[in-house]
């Protein structure tokens, strides 16, 4: 059988006083330290062009989106969240999404969808709010999809950037 | 037969044949666009390139669809100087292809795309601008050629040369400034001309019908039989999440439609597409309308009727496969009746080339089993005179027509179809599966067997036909037969 014999106490420690003291001085320290935590969703969360948010079509000047429905964004998501239909348009582009739906509950905002596109037409937003009623609203359609180029400027810019850090032939 | 070396080591060839020929036999890759097996070699693309050593000469580079097989050769697909040819070739070919990958129909089963990516350099070294031709010509009904994607290969040109034998197409101009044409813009005739999108090894020339409709990968294929006449072409279905078939595409098939199929039976979609399927069974209500049951409620109730007997008229489709054919008679035996299928009228498609003009793929399966092939006519004489009758397969009720409809509402008639058999007569419709959902043999007009694949599943509540044949048989007469488990859907 072990015996274990308890710690004698000092005499600070009977005091009891000097820890209490010592623990409220933490805690005063820490009340007067900047704050790391933040009152989302009342105090909005930091975003940069880093941010990857959900998925968005850009409409270019001419009011069309830029997506000729090649399919693949449809490819390379790794969640099957989208699904394109093409149908013939009269542009010179020859080809446009007759459906394009992002179903967000799907959606991993992993941004391959991002990189596989060819014609610039898909873009990680900031956006990273989703909530509705039902499932229904929020497999997001064209037109809930839509974004003008200047609201994803920033991430275009930084997008752009980034491959050209690995320059391919496929810049147009 | 004769000993050639490829890539170090021996090979059995066929002098017959060219080089290329061989290579493929061996399953060695070698690119090639404008070589096809079907047709004749020109070897105007230059990009199935190897190098060829034969006798003391030394070791050149030649392009592998116009040189013949010789005793002695050795040939070396991989050697530098095969894959430098091979590149520069492409090079040139990509030189005016524009870059219209995400929006042609081709892609993802396009050859230039497939070795461009192998071999291709990634970056365009060319500094003048691509050729500017026209991007949407319509070459009549069937194909939309854009001249721009076209490199020249001058597959479909052979092709309507040497198949139909009804030339059509030409490389019109000299050099830089050829293009694919029709003499004079004529639209294309024919009932092949699908067969020249599937030849052409790019994005050229591509159906209106299957235009931007799906992409090639989503959609899933599998090998079946050409419904549409008794040749019975080996064809690939290819399906679209699971739902619509997009295309019908010729499947190589020696004995049977070589490299080719008809325009007929490749655009023959309306049936297997059509919305309103009949998702489970139905029979007739008290107030004349249709109910939905189960399939096995729908066989409790055939038993019911009292349609199951000896002087019950059994019509089968045309459609019926060997397998369902051999169980309808077995149920047919058990009743006593005598089989018939509805044997539609020769169409006026027949040709030289594969259509038989006989719109019954399984014509000779079906008679080989003893059915006897009856006009529309006579079966509708035969059904008014009958109190029961059981129409069995697809489509049975649309070929055997309007006499349908004039049947008296006192007859006892069970229809095992695809589509609801909306009629007076009709008490009981049990919903069965159609040519792209189910598996199957045809035998075609020479006695080939022809496999049908299923290429999409059946809508739920519908049964194999062959089950619901033998259901019906077991409940022939059958009075202490266990009841059937509901919840169970095939």
């Amino acid at each position: 059988m072990v015996v274990v014999k308890r710690k004698e106490l000092t005499l600070a420690e009977r005091l009891y006083l000097p820890e209490i003291l010592r623990g409220l001085s933490i805690t005063f320290r820490k009340m007067f330290a900047p704050r790391v935590t933040r009152q989302y969703p009342e105090e909005p969360l930091p975003k940069n062009e880093v941010t990857r948010g959900q998925p968005r079509l850009v409409v270019k000047d001419d009011g069309n989106i830029a997506c000729v429905s090649c399919g693949l964004c449809e490819a390379a998501c790794p969640a099957y969240a989208i699904t394109i239909d093409g149908q013939e348009t009269e542009r010179f582009i020859e080809r446009e999404p007759q459906r394009f739906d992002i179903d967000m509950l799907r959606c991993i905002l992993c941004g391959f969808c991002e990189e596989a596109c060819p014609k610039d037409a898909i873009f990680m937003s900031d956006e990273l709010e989703l909530a509705d009623y039902t499932r229904k609203g929020l497999i997001y359609d064209i037109e809930k999809l839509k974004r003008p180029a200047s609201a994803l400027k920033r991430r275009i810019d930084y997008v752009h950037k980034i491959n050209r850090r690995w320059p391919t032939s496929s810049s147009t | 037969m004769t000993k050639i070396i490829l890539n170090g080591r021996e090979i059995e060839a066929d002098p017959k044949q060219p080089l290329i020929a061989a290579i493929h036999a061996d399953e060695t890759p070698v690119p090639h666009y404008c070589y096809h097996p079907g047709l004749s070699p020109v070897g105007s693309c230059r990009i199935c390139q190897v190098e060829v050593k034969q006798g003391e000469m030394p070791a050149r580079v030649v392009v592998a669809c116009r040189t013949p097989v010789a005793a002695g050769m050795v040939v070396n697909t991989e050697s530098e100087g095969a894959h430098k040819a091979r590149k520069e070739c492409l090079e040139f070919l990509l030189k005016n292809h524009p870059l219209d990958c995400p929006i042609c129909d081709k892609a993802g089963e396009c050859t230039l795309q497939d070795y461009s990516f192998d071999e291709g350099q990634g970056v365009g070294r060319s500094v003048e601008p691509r050729r500017k031709l026209e991007k949407r010509k319509s070459l009549g009904d069937v194909i939309l050629l854009d001249q721009e994607r076209c490199i020249l290969c001058s597959r479909c040109v052979r092709f309507f040369e040497e198949v139909p034998k009804s030339p059509q197409l030409v490389v019109s101009q000299r050099g830089a400034h050829s293009v694919i044409e029709t003499f004079m813009d004529r639209p294309l005739t024919g009932n092949y001309q699908g067969n020249i999108a599937d030849l052409c090894p790019v994005g050229a020339l591509t159906l209106k019908e299957f235009r931007f409709e799906a992409r090639v990968w989503n959609l899933k294929k599998s090998a079946s039989t050409c419904a549409e006449c008794s040749r019975g072409c080996a064809i690939t279905t290819e399906v679209l999440r699971g739902k619509s078939v997009e295309r019908f595409r010729p499947r190589y098939d020696a004995a049977k439609n070589g490299y080719w199929m008809c325009d007929t039976g490749r655009f023959a979609w309306g049936h297997a597409n059509s919305e309103e399927r009949l998702a489970g069974s139905a029979v007739r209500a008290s107030g004349g309308g249709w109910q939905a049951v189960d399939t096995a409620d729908a066989i409790e109730s055939v038993r019911d009727l009292g349609a199951l007997r000896a002087d019950a008229v059994v019509i089968a489709s045309p459609f019926l496969t060997v397998e369902e054919g051999r169980e309808l008679l077995e149920l047919c035996s058990a009743l006593g009746a005598k089989p018939s299928f509805v044997s539609p009228p020769a169409n006026d498609l027949k040709d030289d080339l594969l259509h038989t003009g006989d719109p019954c793929p399984n014509r000779r399966g079906l008679t080989d089993l003893g059915f006897e092939a009856a006009t529309a006519e006579e079966l509708c004489e035969r059904l008014a005179q009958a109190p029961a009758a059981l129409l069995v397969g697809e489509r049975v009720g649309e070929l055997l027509g309007d006499g349908l409809a004039e049947l008296s509402d006192a007859k006892r008639l069970v229809a095992l179809e695809c589509h609801l058999l909306d009629i007076p007569a009709a008490d009981i419709c049990i919903g069965v599966p159609n040519h792209v959902e189910r598996t199957g043999t045809w035998i075609n007009i020479d006695g080939i067997e022809g496999k049908i694949g299923p290429a999409r599943q059946a809508p739920s509540g519908v049964w194999r036909t062959t089950r619901v044949l033998s259901e019906l048989c077991a409940a022939v007469g059958a009075g202490a037969r266990q009841p059937l488990a509901k919840g169970d859907a095939r």
